[in-house]
Order: structure tokens, then C-alpha cells, then sequence
């Protein structure tokens, strides 16, 4: 308790401290994230390039910055839909007919059990091939909002039907309040604590799983640089071989990722 | 201290145990390297994967050989050849004295008896197609030492076919197990490895009378890993490393010194195209850009071929201008400039077109904006690095180019079957130098005639002119006619951008330092094309 009391505003501070830093060197720097500078590709550190630049000559700083502000906006975006939609679909299910109820919970199981790599390998193929760069990051996080959604909404569910049993709701309806004033008065501040901790687990797994699509290939795609595109850097051991520098990406990642569970370590004692 | 000795001690025990390892390799006079892939088939006259071809090239013995280093036939158990005026009888005479490994001897009833299993349309032989009619073709020897083989009409370079066709003894086939090539096939276990063993009975002789091969045994284990396949390189447990990645060329030189090679640009083509399939799903505007030689030329002003090569294949890859590669020393047409990116001709060259450009980018003379997709396929490092680098040479003319890499599978699907596609980026692997094996890529009937495949009748009459050279080389006796014909073709591909060309990818491989008498070839297999004449150096 302690503990988490002493590192939970570090970590907050730090967070920040990191998206600011981020923001100012993508909008201050004269390097842009798509610019290659083909006379100095795959160098370490230089006065241009202030953690060097990758295989095409991009500078690294620049691109870091830029993927770093792009993962977390998309997996706070992400995590917030999927929250969302838990909460929605499992509120929705505890305040229905039983037999919905029982199917819209089979439905999210049987979601949970599909072989998602894969598929998500068949709708990148079947999709549009001119969706821009941009297109493709917005695309990527909301099927990660949706592959997220299913696995909270059990315990939506679960806590939202408690709620809908107890007495003073009962007393509420008795009372004659509507169904929207008994949502936004009690049922939704019941659920608020189990949003808010989905919400903060789901961040982190969205930074991973982007992260790990893109070293597949699939996710956001170039120019724009995502924490997937840029781990695959690591891949190539003639780049490993090359720069410290380019380890850079993964180190960021760690210290978001540490940082987060930090943050997510406060809430939960 | 401790920490210095650590480290020391490591080292020495691993050096140690590379050491002994290349060292009883060496007094068992046995090479190794590996195959990515098991073979799909032991039986020589099956072969059409090139792990196969590899074990039917060292296995195999064959009445011609294409010199892999001076591209020219030589006779191999054939001790002289001839093709009639009309091309249609070609007659062997065999060396005298020549055995199969088991000892027994090799006349030409065996090679009769291979020749006829070859034809036969049920041992579905891939060389058979090569006989153009093989239900016309017949064989006979007039004597134990005279092999006669009888066309219906002339096939162009015919004497290739009979370097793949491993003579075996008549109506046993052994798949290897018995040969008149220098090795034998003496032990197989799939998934794991091959091992060869050395023909006691192999023809040839070195100068000095020594039978060859030199080397005892070979073994090919069967390892897909290329990083396992450099590391066992570098630990001396392999002598020979085909295909290097240009991505890891250069740090395997530096673990590995004096043992990697860059053997100059291959006959494999790195290339992109636009899709001009008529019946493709695509916006009228853009099937009008794509069929204009001038956008097509524009963009192939626009790249800059050197920065291809330096960057995305770290230096080792040559700028290219047509579908020929300069290694390909018979066929390549001299005549072709390189192509130099200038994008001020480019922007002429479009503006003739209507095309103009805005704040936006550049639009044609509808106002629609040049924007398309360049299709690749994912994993492949170096054409992901191109894909990126035209994107970004492409903005120079306001185009807007978005990279997709998607698996083999779904981009086959969308080349070959939807043709839902605007531009690509492949390349193509030659695995012959003669143009007539190009032939499914050139004709305009073809299926794999990429930018619009399977054409009832020519769509242009640069497409029909290109057919009818090609159908012209391949039937003239007379190589000089077949070189103009090949050069006018280069010439209207040079023209036209069909396949916008952009690099060779250099032929990269290591082999050990302590293998003596090894020669380097283009043609596979690359690295030990002489394996008879191959042997460990004395100073071991």
C-alpha cells in the first residue's frame, strides 16, 4: 500500500513526462517520420540524428516519438471502445430475457475460441489495399477494440445482474424511477470501478498486441511508424549488430509498459 | 580477472570444439552443408524442385553437361555428340568402359532404357516437355556404344535437356541408390539429412590419372533456419552457404573472413508492374494510366535504381534495365542503357499525358488524383525496403503509393485469380539462361504474362511483336537469329515498362577457406557445380 502510495504519481509523472517529450520532438523536430535520408542509413548517433537512423535512413528519434504517441492514442481509444462495449453488452444482457442473455454470453465464448491470427491475416487480405497508412492504424486498434470487448463482458455481465437483484434497485424501480434514471444513477456507478480497471488492463495489451501484429506484417502500415513496424528492426541481426540505438523502440516500450502497471497497481490495492 | 577468464575459456572450448569438428570432417575427407528443404523426390527423371536438383546434379550421371562457369556443353558419359543438319537425330557415342557405382556396366541399352522411361507420359517427367512432342521421340542404339534419339523437328538447344536426365541402369530404377554421377545416395532420413557417398566407379579422372571426386562423402542435412545455417557456417560444422541474404552478407564476412563471396548480379529479376488486365475491378481512370507507356515510363524515371541497390540489398544487387541480367553474358543485350532516375523528364513525360500537379499531389486530365497500391509479398526484407523506397521516390512526382505486404497465398490469389490489384512488386528467379525458358512470362497467351495474363489475341501491337520474336527464337537452329530476336525483345521491354526492372540481386554465397579447386557459377548450383574436382586443402 505503501508502496504503490510512493510510485503511483511517479509513474503518472513519468507517463507524461514521456507523451510531452514525444509531442515536442515530432512537432519541433525538422525531420519528418516518412523522410529518408539515404546518405546515412543504418548509422548510430550523429548531430542530425540524435539516436541514429534506420535501414531506409529515418530518423529514429522522430520515429520512436511518433510511434510512441500513436500506440498509446490508439490503445487508450481501443481500450476505451472495448471497455465500452463490454459494459454495454453486459449491462444489456443482465437487464434481458434469459435465453438472450444465455446467447449473447455463448456468442462472446465462442468468440474468444476463433483463431484470431488468422483471421485477422484474412480480413488484412481482403481489405481495400488503398486504405491509407492512417486508415490501416484506425482500422488496426478498433479490431483490437473488438477482439478485447469479449473477454470482459462475462464479468459486466455478472456484476450488472447482481446489481439488477439487489434490493435498493428494486426500491428504485418501486420508487418510480425510469430505466435510464436507474442506469445513469446506479447501475452505472456500480460498474465504474470494474470500467476503470478493463479500461487500464486493456491499455497495455493493446500496446502489446499492435506491437506484435506488426512484427507480422500486419497492423499499421509504412510510412507511418508503429511500435510493431519498428520491432521489426530487431529482427535483422546486421541491424542489432549496427546501433545500440536500435534497440531504442523496445526499451521505450518496457519502460510504457512498466509505467502503466504501475499506474494499474495503485488502482487495483 | 574472472571475468576476463570466463569468457577466454568459453571461447577456447568452443574453438576447440569447431576445430575438431572441421577436423574429422576433414580426415573423413566429407563436406556438409544443407538443403532448406527435404526433396520432393529421389527418382531422377522426377525432379522439379530445386532441393531434387541438387541431389540429381551430384547423383546424376548425364551424356552432356552445361558447364556452369563457361555456360557450354560438355560431354560427360558421352564421349562425342551430334545433331543432324535437320535437327532431328542427335547421336551419342558413349565413353568406353564406364560403370554404374555398383560396378556393373553402363551401355547404351541403360540409356535407351532411361531415355524411353523419360518419354513415357506415365512417369510424368518434367525434361520430357522439353522433347516439345515426347510421344514423337525415339530412341535406339545401333550398338553397345551408340545411342540414337530420333525428333519429329529441330528443338532449339537441345543438348540442355540431356543434362537433366540421369542415366540409371535399364528397368531398375534406384533412385539414386545406384549412379553414374560422382555421388550415390547412401543414406536418407527425411526431415534430417542426406548423405552421399563417393562412386568408386565415376569416369572422370584428373590430370594426373586420380579418380575423382576428390571428397569421400557429402552430407546435406535438412535445416530451414538460415540463422542455424550461418551459425553452423561460422562454427566450421558447414563448408558452404548458398544464397546469402545481402541483409547478412556483410556480418558473415566479418565472423567468417575470407569465406563470403559476391559473385556479381544473378539471373533473378526484382521487378514491378501495373496491373492492365481489362477485365481487372479497377476505376476506368486507372486502367488508362496503367496502359499508358509514358506514366509507366515516368515511374520508371522516377526510382532511383542505385539507391534500390545500395540501401534495401546493402550494395549487393545491380541496378537493372531489362529482363536479361548482364550475367547472362550469351543473351543480354548491350545495346540497353541503364536507366537513371531524372523526374524532371518524368513530369514532362506525364504532362504530355495531361497528367499536372497540385498542392494535393499530382492528378490526371479528369482531376482524379494518382494514388494506387504497390502489392508485395511479407517477410521478405529487402523487397519491403524497395517497396519503401519507390513509395517514397513516387512522392518526387506527387504520386501516392500505399506499401501492402500481404502473404504468399493471398497475393497469388489477387495476381493470379481476382486480378483485384493496381501495381506490384515480385521477382523472379531464372534458373536458365537460355530466353526460351522465359517464354511463359513473354507470351502473351500465358497465364503468368503478369500484367495481363491469358490474352485471346495481343492487345497491343508491341505485345504481339514481343510474341513473335519469341516464338522466332525459339524455332531458329541459327543463335545469331535467336540473339536479334531476344535483343528486339529486350529493346521493346526497355520501351514499353512492362515490367518496370529494378535490381539484380547479386549472387552471394560462403564457402570455406579450406576447401580448395571450388568454381563459382550463376547457374545452380551456384556454389559446387564442379563437386568432382573439390577437395579439402593438404595444409589441414
Amino acid at each position: 500500500m505503501r508502496l504503490a502510495f510512493t510510485v503511483r504519481p511517479v509513474a503518472w509523472v513519468l507517463l507524461a513526462f514521456t507523451v510531452l517529450a514525444a509531442l515536442w520532438i515530432v512537432h519541433r523536430s525538422p525531420m519528418d517520420y516518412a523522410m529518408q535520408d539515404r546518405d546515412h542509413i543504418s548509422e548510430g548517433r550523429s548531430a542530425q540524428h540524435s539516436t541514429g537512423t534506420d535501414e531506409l535512413g529515418r530518423d529514429r528519434t522522430v520515429r520512436t516519438a511518433a510511434a510512441l504517441l500513436l500506440g498509446l492514442a490508439g490503445a487508450v481509444a481501443a481500450s476505451a471502445l472495448a471497455s465500452s462495449l463490454a459494459v454495454s453488452v453486459g449491462v444489456g444482457a443482465a437487464f434481458a430475457p434469459v435465453w438472450i442473455a444465455k446467447s449473447l454470453m455463448y456468442l462472446c465464448d465462442l468468440f474468444l475460441t476463433l483463431p484470431w491470427i488468422f483471421l485477422l491475416m484474412t480480413v488484412r487480405a481482403s481489405l481495400p489495399l488503398n486504405l491509407s497508412p492512417a486508415h490501416s492504424a484506425e482500422l488496426t486498434f478498433f479490431l483490437l477494440a473488438l477482439l478485447g470487448a469479449p473477454v470482459f463482458v462475462r464479468v459486466n455481465y455478472a456484476r450488472a445482474f447482481a446489481v439488477r437483484n439487489a434490493e435498493w434497485l428494486l426500491h428504485g424501480r418501486a420508487s418510480g424511477l425510469r430505466t435510464m434514471q436507474l442506469a445513469r444513477r446506479h447501475v452505472l456507478p456500480h460498474l465504474r470501478p470494474l470500467f476503470l480497471s478493463q479500461f487500464l488492463i486493456y491499455v497495455p495489451v493493446c500496446l502489446i498486441a499492435e506491437a506484435n501484429l506488426g512484427t507480422l506484417g500486419l497492423g499499421v502500415t509504412q510510412p507511418l511508424p508503429s511500435w510493431g513496424s519498428m520491432l521489426q528492426e530487431l529482427e535483422s541481426s546486421a541491424m542489432l549488430a549496427g546501433s545500440h540505438w536500435v534497440y531504442l523502440p523496445i526499451a521505450l516500450l518496457v519502460v510504457v509498459l512498466l509505467m502503466l502497471e504501475l499506474v494499474l497497481f495503485e488502482v487495483d490495492a | 580477472m574472472k571475468i576476463w577468464y570466463l569468457p577466454t575459456l568459453a571461447a577456447a572450448c568452443l574453438s576447440g570444439v569447431t576445430a575438431t569438428a572441421a577436423l574429422a570432417q576433414a580426415g573423413n575427407n566429407e563436406i556438409a552443408w544443407s538443403l532448406k528443404y527435404d526433396p520432393k523426390t529421389l527418382d531422377p527423371a522426377k525432379v522439379d524442385d530445386q532441393a531434387s536438383e541438387t541431389v540429381r546434379y551430384f547423383t546424376g550421371g548425364v551424356l552432356l553437361r552445361v558447364n556452369r562457369h563457361t555456360q557450354q556443353f560438355e560431354p560427360a558419359l558421352a564421349a562425342s555428340w551430334n545433331v543432324s543438319p535437320d535437327g532431328k537425330l542427335v547421336t551419342f557415342k558413349l565413353r568406353s568402359g564406364l560403370k554404374f557405382s555398383d560396378g556393373s556396366p553402363l551401355t547404351s541399352k541403360d540409356v535407351v532404357a532411361t531415355l524411353q522411361r523419360v518419354l513415357l507420359p506415365a512417369t510424368a517427367a518434367p525434361a520430357a516437355e522439353e522433347f516439345l512432342t515426347p510421344a514423337s521421340v525415339t530412341v535406339d542404339a545401333p550398338d553397345a556404344s551408340t545411342v540414337r534419339v530420333h525428333l519429329p523437328k529441330r528443338v532449339t538447344n537441345v543438348g540442355k535437356v540431356f543434362d537433366e536426365i540421369a542415366i540409371e541402369p535399364a528397368n531398375k530404377p534406384s533412385e539414386g541408390r545406384v549412379t553414374a554421377g560422382p555421388f550415390v545416395i547412401a543414406d536418407y532420413k527425411r526431415g534430417e539429412s542426406l548423405l552421399l557417398k563417393r562412386n568408386p566407379f565415376y569416369w572422370k579422372h584428373d590430370a594426373s590419372g586420380a579418380a575423382l571426386p576428390y571428397l569421400a562423402s557429402m552430407r546435406l542435412d535438412i535445416l530451414a533456419n538460415r540463422e542455424q545455417d550461418e551459425l553452423r557456417f561460422v562454427r566450421r560444422q558447414y563448408q558452404v552457404l548458398d544464397s546469402v541474404p545481402a541483409d547478412t552478407f556483410d556480418q558473415l564476412a566479418r565472423r567468417a573472413p575470407g569465406s563470403v563471396h559476391d559473385l556479381g548480379a544473378s539471373l533473378n529479376t526484382e521487378q514491378l508492374w501495373f496491373n492492365q488486365a481489362p477485365g481487372s475491378p479497377l476505376p476506368a481512370w486507372e486502367k488508362k494510366w496503367f496502359t499508358s507507356r509514358a506514366f509507366r515510363n515516368a515511374v520508371s524515371l522516377a526510382i532511383h535504381r542505385e539507391d534500390l541497390a545500395r540501401i534495401a540489398y546493402s550494395g549487393h544487387a545491380t541496378p537493372a534495365n531489362g529482363f536479361v541480367s548482364p550475367a547472362n553474358a550469351v543473351w543480354y543485350n548491350k545495346q540497353l542503357k541503364p536507366v537513371h532516375a531524372d523526374v524532371s523528364a518524368a513530369l514532362r513525360l506525364l504532362a504530355k499525358e495531361g497528367f499536372h500537379k497540385t498542392a494535393a499531389g499530382l492528378v490526371d486530365a479528369e482531376g482524379h488524383p494518382v494514388k494506387f497500391s504497390l502489392l508485395t509479398n511479407a517477410g521478405n526484407r529487402s523487397r519491403e525496403k524497395m517497396a519503401s523506397l519507390v513509395q517514397q521516390d513516387l512522392t518526387a512526382l506527387g504520386m501516392q503509393v500505399n506499401v501492402v505486404t500481404l502473404d504468399f497465398p493471398a497475393l497469388i490469389e489477387r495476381l493470379m485469380h481476382s486480378q483485384n490489384y493496381e501495381a506490384a512488386m515480385l521477382g523472379l528467379s531464372n534458373v536458365e539462361p537460355d530466353p526460351s525458358s522465359m517464354m511463359n512470362v513473354w507470351l502473351s497467351s500465358s497465364p503468368n504474362h503478369q500484367w495481363n495474363p491469358a490474352e485471346k489475341t495481343p492487345a497491343t501491337e508491341w505485345e504481339a511483336e514481343i510474341d513473335k520474336q519469341m516464338l522466332q527464337q525459339a524455332e531458329a537452329a541459327d543463335l545469331k537469329v535467336r540473339k536479334t530476336a531476344v535483343d528486339r525483345v529486350q529493346q521493346i521491354v526497355a520501351d514499353q515498362q512492362p515490367f518496370i526492372y529494378l535490381v539484380y540481386p547479386n549472387m552471394l554465397c560462403a564457402v570455406s577457406p579450406s576447401l580448395n579447386g571450388v568454381e563459382f557459377s550463376v547457374l545452380q548450383p551456384d556454389v559446387l557445380s564442379n563437386i568432382d574436382s573439390i577437395r579439402w586443402k593438404a595444409s589441414r
